[in-house]
């Protein structure tokens, strides 16, 4: 067994490694994570998780629910550390992760990557209770200039093969039975909760061809399990590319028109309090005609118009974000071009939220063959003649519920405040 | 060193272990006072009894340009004279800040954040209210002393404050406004924003140290923590010394110039406090009551400043992730965070104004404008 593979097995365990190990583990994963460009590639099949927050306990749930690395591909959107009791153990396993298994696991930067923030919200505290001193939290730091800003998910499938597992009504299964599926809720017990077939916007749209007598392509329906490539019929659309999904962290920004400006970003530094960098991270989806002041105070708010506009223009289908707590786990915005996802259950042991994870299956219709979809130019003039909405990818979303809480390594609960008034 | 550099040294350190102030402060004091001719040193007073020269009072000229006392009759053969201190803007589209502090604290516990605030933003406009029972006094038709203080009641004498300061100053408009206020004075603004007492004048409140959840927690062991203190100190100075000692402040400078309007001078000389807090305790959970929704759900933008994050509770929790407000937390300061920390809390506010300044606002532009402009988007 290697040191790494050591490592990985006692931070399951929940138990920190030493200080050396982290230092040579942070000296690693910065090697590989500057080749990573600001905006990195990632092919379905991907798994998309939102905030984690030193939950632990719920990471190891989310492995248990999603599958475990290596053998499912997980892109993580960030704020891995902060307000939970073990950002340490989280992060410092989803690196070794990342170190051990570099195309399996995609890992990039949330607002809480950063020093000044982590300084206020536990993670600095965290190493320093752990540690003694802040030379850990310094080592992460490092790391955390590194991490990417953003993935470009592509070869997705636009439907969901049926799920073989059972349905938590049965009676409700037959009705869409033969449609194609978009979006599928299971449970953590791989139930479906909710399954919904590509609505009805297709077929409103010409010059597709009804769905259950689609002459062009034959696919098989349903054989094999999800990611193998096999598929269900296309829906009747020419191809079953489920477009382009761009992962961000908190959104858009009023200085980023096109992908390629994200990747000329110097992102090796500590988060900047306005500008590009920082609206990726803190910016915000709002029901509002395009851009407003965020209230968060760093950031901005961002309408409808204004992503349906990027997606349009960088011939995405769906953006894929992280930083707002969903009660209901995820929440799709602005007929479904935005969806957040937020993985951590139960927020900071006290605010009664489900978390989701978002599964993205692989198109393997097309022979494993993946369109360029951002920066190709006679692509993207295509598109602008073809002023049609690209359909985002079949969507398969897995809740989950908090963990039972180990209190080992708790801080003790602060006294209340004495005075109050 | 840039504003992310400083800031970042700060955070760092404040992360260490506080200096004890009474030491370091003291030592800057004599120094003071060797060059400059102070009181102390020109009078030649020896203070045998003290040990620290530097915990003397601190008059309120240092920290604002006018104390006014603002009398009105009401309808209902009510009357008040409320008192407040002012640093008037110095042109109508000047922001304009209206303080209000905590139970049992007073518009000095703002002094040096006021200052602090004024160095900063030269042309903006300070009042700083002060609640009745704190150095206000509102009587009733009867002619008996009106003690209710009831949220509302507190948020009204607020709104009556600043109209009466706009009548007395004759300015033609209330300025746009931001309110500040620390313990049940956040507990105010918040129920002045969503009452929207000042209509459209407000661009935003900000809440210092408080928040619905624990403070209820609090409550409970309020009454013990207040019989602990002391009803009665010898000498300001002793006050300002406990004030230090026990950390209720953590900044000498700050205790020198709100401890004294916190006590009155009692018949046998020595010094009592002004507000007898635990008469207040009807009103505690009046107070901070249905705060969280309030605060979330009130127009204008939204800060929220704490000494620690832990005190925020379930509904801010969620509040916050889903980025309805704007949370800054000082963990080195004590409950009373714009006394300990003053230039930080006005950094703070100021970035805050800045940000919501409605003048200087400008958004970048909608998808269907640029349509209409012709533009190829």
């Amino acid at each position: 067994m290697s040191d790494l593979d050591k490592a990985i097995a006692q931070l399951r365990a929940c138990r920190p490694i030493p200080e050396n190990q982290v230092k040579e583990l942070c000296h690693k994963a910065r090697e590989l994570l500057l080749e990573e460009g600001n905006v990195v590639g990632v092919n379905a099949p991907v798994t998309i998780c939102g905030d984690i927050h030193g939950q632990f306990h719920d990471l190891m749930e989310l492995f248990r629910v999603g599958g475990d690395v290596p053998d499912t591909n997980y892109l993580f959107m960030g704020d891995f550390v902060d307000r939970g009791f073990y950002s340490l153990e989280s992060f410092l396993l989803l690196l070794c992760l990342k170190v051990r298994y570099p195309d399996r696991i995609t890992l990039i930067r949330g607002n809480h990557e950063s020093r000044q923030i982590t300084t206020v919200y536990g993670f600095y505290d965290e190493c320093l209770r752990k540690y003694g001193s802040a030379n850990v939290w310094r080592h992460c730091c490092e790391v955390f200039d590194y991490l990417a800003l953003g993935a470009l998910v592509t070869g997705a499938s636009k439907n969901l093969e049926s799920s073989e597992t059972s349905y938590t009504d049965a009676g409700t299964q037959s009705s869409i039975e033969d449609q194609d599926i978009e979006i599928e809720i299971l449970n953590s017990n791989s139930e479906v909760i909710n399954r919904f077939p590509r609505s009805s916007r297709d077929s409103q749209l010409p010059p597709k061809s009804s769905p259950l007598s689609s002459p062009i392509l034959d696919t098989p329906s349903r054989i094999g399990p999800v990611g193998t490539g096999a598929t269900s019929s296309s829906g009747g659309s020419r191809s079953n590319d489920g477009g382009a999904v761009l992962c961000v962290h908190g959104g858009l920004s009023p200085l980023i028109d096109t992908i390629d400006k994200i990747r000329l970003l110097d992102r090796k530094q500590e988060v900047p309090h306005e500008g590009a960098m920082c609206d990726l991270l803190w910016s915000d989806p709002d029901e509002i005609d395009g851009w407003g002041l965020s209230p968060r105070g760093a950031g901005f708010l961002f309408g409808s118009d204004i992503v349906k506009c990027f997606n349009h223009k960088n011939d995405l289908s769906l953006i894929a974000r992280a930083h707002q707590l969903v009660m209901e786990g995820f929440k799709e915005m602005f007929d479904n071009s935005i969806v957040t996802v937020w993985s951590a259950p139960n927020y900071c042991y006290r605010c009664g939220n489900v978390a989701a994870i978002l599964e993205l299956a692989e198109d393997g219709s097309n022979g494993g063959y993946i369109p360029r979809s951002n920066g190709d130019l006679g692509r993207k003039q295509e598109m602008e003649r073809d002023l049609r909405k690209r359909d985002p990818p079949g969507r398969r979303y897995r809740v989950f519920e908090a963990a039972p809480q180990d209190s080992r390594g708790m801080p003790a609960k602060k006294p209340v405040a004495d005075y109050f008034l | 060193m840039s504003d992310l550099a400083k800031s970042f040294a700060k955070a760092k350190l404040s992360a260490l272990p506080p200096e004890s102030p009474l030491t370091e402060e003291g030592g800057e004091i004599i120094e003071d006072d060797a060059s400059s001719a102070s009181s102390v040193s020109s009078t030649g007073t020896v203070r045998p009894t003290s040990s620290h020269p530097s915990v003397q009072p601190v008059a309120w000229t240092d920290f604002f340009q006018q104390e006014l006392y603002l009398e009105k009759d009401f309808p209902d053969g009510q009357k008040a004279k409320y008192h407040v201190y002012l640093t008037p803007p110095e042109t109508p589209k000047s922001p304009f800040f209206v303080l209000h502090h905590g139970a049992g604290s007073s518009g000095l516990s703002f002094a040096l954040f006021a200052q602090d605030l004024h160095r900063q933003i030269p042309h903006a406009g300070i009042l700083c209210v002060e609640a009745r029972e704190h150095g206000s006094i509102v009587w009733t038709a009867a002619g008996d002393v009106n003690n209710d203080l009831s949220i509302d009641i507190l948020s009204q004498d607020m709104a009556e404050m600043i109209h009466l300061t706009k009548e007395r100053m004759n300015w033609p408009d209330i300025p746009n406004t931001l309110y500040v206020g620390h313990s049940l004075g956040g507990a105010v603004v918040t129920d002045a924003a969503k009452r929207e007492l000042l209509g459209n004048k407000l661009l935003g409140y900000a809440v210092l140290d408080v928040v619905e959840g624990s403070a209820m927690e609090a409550l409970k062991s309020m009454q013990s923590y207040l019989t602990s203190r002391p009803s009665i100190f010898p000498t300001l100075d002793a006050a300002i010394e406990w004030h230090i000692r026990s950390r209720t402040l953590r900044n000498i400078e700050s205790a020198r110039a709100s401890v004294p309007s916190l006590l009155m001078q009692t018949p046998s000389g020595g010094w009592r406090w002004k507000t007898d807090l635990s008469r207040t305790e009807a009103y505690w959970s009046n107070w901070f009551t249905g705060m969280s929704s309030k605060f979330l759900s009130a127009k204008g933008a939204k800060l929220l400043l704490l000494a620690g994050t832990d005190r925020l509770d379930k509904d801010l929790m969620i509040g916050q992730m889903q980025g309805k407000f704007q949370l800054q937390v000082f963990p080195a300061a004590g409950h009373f965070l714009q006394e300990d920390m003053p230039e930080r809390t006005a950094d703070v506010i100021v970035e805050f104004w800045k940000r919501n300044d409605r003048s200087t606002l400008v958004l970048p532009p909608k998808v269907s404008d640029l349509i209409k402009q012709g533009v190829k988007v």
